[in-house]
C-alpha cells in the first residue's frame, strides 16, 4: 500500500487548494479600490503580489505532482493510513464544544469534548472502551476544566460562558 | 562611557527583576516551559500563546518575564524527553536526540542529561552575557535604520525561514504566502481599508495569531495522534543516576563552549531559528572528537553538548533583533512579540530607551532564569521525568481543552473555535506532505509590518522602487536575499554534477 503522503492525487489536490486559494485572493483583491496615493503602493498591492505568488507556487506543486510528486518529501512519522472512525469521536467532540459551549457552559463543554476526545484516541490505541469508562472520563474532564475555568474567570477576569452567572460554574 | 552605563542597567534590572513577586513569575515561568518542553504536544510558543490572557491582568514587565521563562525553560525541558523517550519514526530534525538518545539505549541517560542541562545553562549564560553587551549596540545602530533597511530585513526573514529550512524551497514559500494571506484579512493598517473579511464581521479585526499558531500546533498534533499515531509503540529508556564523570566533564566543555559561538550569532540574525546551528555544531563535534566510534553506536557525548549548547545560545540570541529590532526569528518569538503589542509596545531601537525598565529587567531574568533552570532540570530531573508516564489519551484530549480556553478567552466567540479546529485540520494535511508550518506563522505576523515599511520605504522614495538599491544598507541586505535564494540551489547543482 502506497504511503498517503505519496499519494500523487492528494498531492495534486493539494497543489489545486493553493491554486484555489491564488484565484480566492485575486478575486478578493479586484474588489479593493487601488487608490495607490503618494506611494504608488495602495490596498490592493499586497493582495495582488500574494496571489500571484502563491499561483505560482500552486502551478509549480502540480507539475511536481503530475511528474512523479513532490520533491524531496520527508515521509511523515506514524502510520500510512489514517484512523477515521477514531478521528470522528474526536472530532464529534471538538465540534460539540463550538455549538455547546454558549449553552452548556465552558466546564461541561469542554468535559464533553474531553471524554469523546479521550474515546476516540483510547479507540486509535485499540483499547476498550466501555461506557463506564467515558463517565469516568466525564468527571476528568471536569477536574480539568473546573480550575482552569475558575483561573481565567476569577483571577484574570476573562469572561467566559458559565451555566450560572456566578463565575464559578 | 557607553559600558559604565550598561553594568549599571544591568544592576537596575536586577533590583526590579529580583523582586520576590517577579522571582515568583520567573519561577512559575521556568517550571511550566520545563513542563511543556518535556510533554510531548505543546511547545514553548503554544504555551505562550494560551497565556496570552495574562496581559490584561498581569503588569507588562513579570509577564514578560514569565514568557520569557517559558521560553527557554522549554528548550532545557525538550532534551530530556529526547533522550530519553524512543519514538520510532521521529525523523532526524532533532540533532540532540540522535546521540542523547543512543547514550540513553546504552544506560548512560543520567551522563546525557547532566550535560545537556549544564551546557544548557553555560550556553544560556554566556548568551545572555553577550545579549548584554551586544543588544545596546545593536538598538544604537538600528536607530539609523529606515523603512528601506527594514523592509530588506524582514524580506531576509521571510526568505530564510521558508528556504533555508525545510527541504524544499518550494514548499516553504507557498507555507509563507499562505501565512502572508492570512494576514492580509481585516483592515488595511495604513488606509483601513477592509480586506477579506468576506462580510464577516468576526474578521474585521483579522485573525489573532494566537488561533493561529495553537492550531497549527496543539490541535493539529491532537488530531495527527489519533489519525496516524494509534499503533506507535513509545518506550522509555531507563534513568540512571544524574552524574558525569571527569572524563566527560573534560569532553563537555570545549563542546558546550564551541557550540555556544555556533549558536549565538545564528539567532541574532534574522535568519531563522535553532536548526542550523544545532545541525553545524553536531557536524564539527562529529568532525573534532576523538572518540569517533562512540557517535551513532553507543552515543558520543561530545554530540550531546555541542548541539545543545548551541540549540539555547540560539534562543537567547533570537531575543537581539526581536527586543532591537522587532523582528521575531521564531515562533515563539513571534508570540512574544504579540505580547508587546498587547501592551500597546512596539519592540524596536527606541525600546531600550523608552521601556528600558522592562527590557533590563528582562535581560536580568535570563540570568535568574539559567540558575533556576540548572537547579530544576539537574537535581530535580526525576520529577519532570514522571510526566512522560501521563497516558496519551489523557495528554491530548486535555491539550485540546487548554487550546479551547486560550482561543476562547480571547473573543468569547464560536466562530473563533471553528476556526481554531480547521486550522487544525490545516496543520494535519501540512505535516503530512511535508510543508512546514513555522513560515505560515512568521508570514502572517511579519507581513502586516512589512507592508506597512514598504508602503513608507515608496513614500520616502516618491514611488520609486529604486529607493530599494539607492541606499547601500538596504541594497546590501538585497544582496544576502539574493544569496540566501539562490545559493542552496547552487550548491546543491554542483554536488550533483560533482557526484
Amino acid at each position: 500500500m502506497q504511503n498517503s503522503s505519496r499519494s500523487t492525487t492528494l498531492q495534486t489536490l493539494i497543489a489545486l487548494g493553493a491554486l484555489g486559494v491564488a484565484g480566492v485572493l485575486a478575486w478578493g483583491a479586484v474588489q479593493i479600490p487601488s487608490a495607490a496615493g503618494y506611494s504608488g503602493v495602495g490596498p490592493a498591492f499586497l493582495p495582488w503580489l500574494v496571489a500571484s505568488v502563491l499561483a505560482l507556487c500552486g502551478v509549480l506543486l502540480l507539475l511536481q505532482a503530475r511528474r512523479g510528486g513532490f520533491r524531496d518529501v520527508e515521509p511523515p512519522s506514524g502510520a500510512d493510513r489514517g484512523d477515521w472512525r477514531s478521528f470522528a469521536w474526536l472530532a464529534a467532540g471538538l465540534l460539540f464544544n463550538a455549538t455547546l459551549i454558549e449553552h452548556a457552559g465552558f466546564i461541561l463543554s469542554c468535559a464533553l469534548c474531553y471524554a469523546l476526545a479521550v474515546r476516540g484516541l483510547r479507540l486509535s490505541e485499540g483499547q476498550a472502551t466501555p461506557l463506564p469508562r467515558m463517565g469516568q472520563d466525564l468527571l476528568t474532564g471536569v477536574v480539568i476544566a473546573a480550575p482552569v475555568y475558575w483561573l481565567f474567570t476569577q483571577v484574570l477576569a476573562v469572561n467566559l460562558p458559565g451555566l450560572t452567572s456566578t463565575g464559578w460554574f | 562611557m557607553i559600558e559604565m552605563d550598561i553594568w549599571s542597567q544591568l544592576l537596575g534590572g536586577f533590583a526590579t527583576a529580583g523582586t520576590p513577586i517577579n522571582l515568583l513569575w520567573a519561577f512559575i515561568g521556568c517550571a511550566l516551559g520545563t513542563a511543556v518542553g518535556v510533554l510531548p504536544g505543546i511547545g514553548p510558543a503554544v504555551a505562550v500563546a494560551m497565556l496570552l490572557p495574562i496581559t490584561s491582568q498581569v503588569d507588562m514587565t513579570a509577564s514578560m518575564i514569565f514568557f520569557a521563562g517559558i521560553y527557554y525553560g522549554a528548550m532545557y525541558g525538550g532534551s530530556t524527553t529526547s533522550i530519553l523517550l524512543n519514538t520510532p519514526g521521529e525523523t532526524g530534525s532533532m540533532v540532540t536526540a540522535m546521540e542523547g538518545n543512543k547514550m540513553a539505549k546504552n544506560g548512560r541517560a543520567g551522563a546525557a542529561l547532566a550535560t545537556a542541562a549544564i551546557g544548557s545553562f553555560v550556553a544560556g549564560t554566556i548568551a545572555t552575557v553577550l545579549v548584554t553587551l551586544f543588544a545596546p549596540v545593536m538598538a544604537n545602530f538600528a536607530v539609523k535604520l529606515g523603512p528601506p533597511e527594514y523592509f530588506c530585513l524582514m524580506l531576509l526573514a521571510f526568505t530564510t525561514v521558508s528556504s533555508v529550512l525545510g527541504k524544499s524551497t518550494l514548499r516553504g514559500l507557498t507555507a509563507l504566502f499562505l501565512g502572508l494571506a492570512a494576514g492580509l484579512i481585516g483592515m488595511d493598517q495604513i488606509t483601513g481599508q477592509v480586506r477579506y473579511t468576506g462580510g464577516v464581521t468576526e474578521l474585521m479585526d483579522g485573525i489573532e495569531i494566537v488561533l493561529v499558531a495553537v492550531g497549527l500546533f496543539a490541535v493539529a498534533e491532537a488530531l495527527h495522534a489519533v489519525l496516524f499515531e494509534g499503533r506507535t509503540v513509545e518506550t522509555q529508556n531507563p534513568m540512571s543516576q544524574v552524574h558525569m564523570s571527569r572524563g566527560e566533564w573534560r569532553r563537555s566543555w570545549p563542546a558546550w563552549l564551541r557550540g555556544t559561538l555556533l549558536g549565538f550569532p545564528f539567532g541574532t540574525i534574522p535568519a531563522g531559528g535553532t536548526e542550523i546551528p544545532t545541525y553545524l555544531s553536531y557536524g564539527l563535534e562529529r568532525k573534532l572528537s576523538r572518540h569517533q566510534e562512540e557517535f551513532g553506536t553507543i552515543g558520543a557525548i561530545e554530540g550531546v553538548a555541542g548541539p545543545e549548547a548551541a540549540n539555547n545560545a540560539a534562543v537567547t540570541g533570537t531575543l537581539v533583533p526581536l527586543l532591537t529590532l522587532g523582528i521575531p526569528t521564531s515562533t515563539t518569538a513571534a508570540i512574544l512579540l504579540g505580547a508587546f503589542q498587547n501592551y500597546g509596545i512596539q519592540p524596536g531601537p527606541q525600546l531600550f530607551e523608552t521601556s528600558s525598565t522592562l527590557v533590563w529587567a528582562l535581560i536580568a531574568s535570563l540570568y535568574i532564569g539559567n540558575v533556576m533552570l540548572l537547579i530544576l532540570n539537574l537535581p530535580l530531573v526525576g520529577l519532570w521525568v514522571k510526566l512522560l508516564k501521563i497516558p496519551k489519551p489523557q495528554l491530548y484530549a486535555g491539550i485540546l481543552i487548554f487550546a479551547t480556553v486560550g482561543v476562547y478567552g480571547m473573543r468569547q466567540s464560536s466562530f473563533d473555535l471553528l476556526l481554531l479546529y480547521g486550522i487544525g485540520v490545516l496543520g494535519v494535511v501540512l505535516r503530512r506532505f511535508d510543508i512546514p508550518s513555522a513560515p505560515v506563522i512568521v508570514g502572517m505576523i511579519l507581513g502586516p509590518l512589512a507592508e506597512a515599511q514598504l508602503r513608507n520605504a515608496l513614500s520616502i522614495g516618491e514611488g520609486h522602487w529604486s529607493i530599494f538599491v539607492q541606499r547601500p544598507m538596504s541594497l546590501g541586505l538585497l544582496g544576502v536575499v539574493l544569496t540566501v535564494l539562490v545559493l542552496p540551489q547552487v550548491l546543491a547543482h554542483w554536488g550533483r554534477k560533482r557526484a
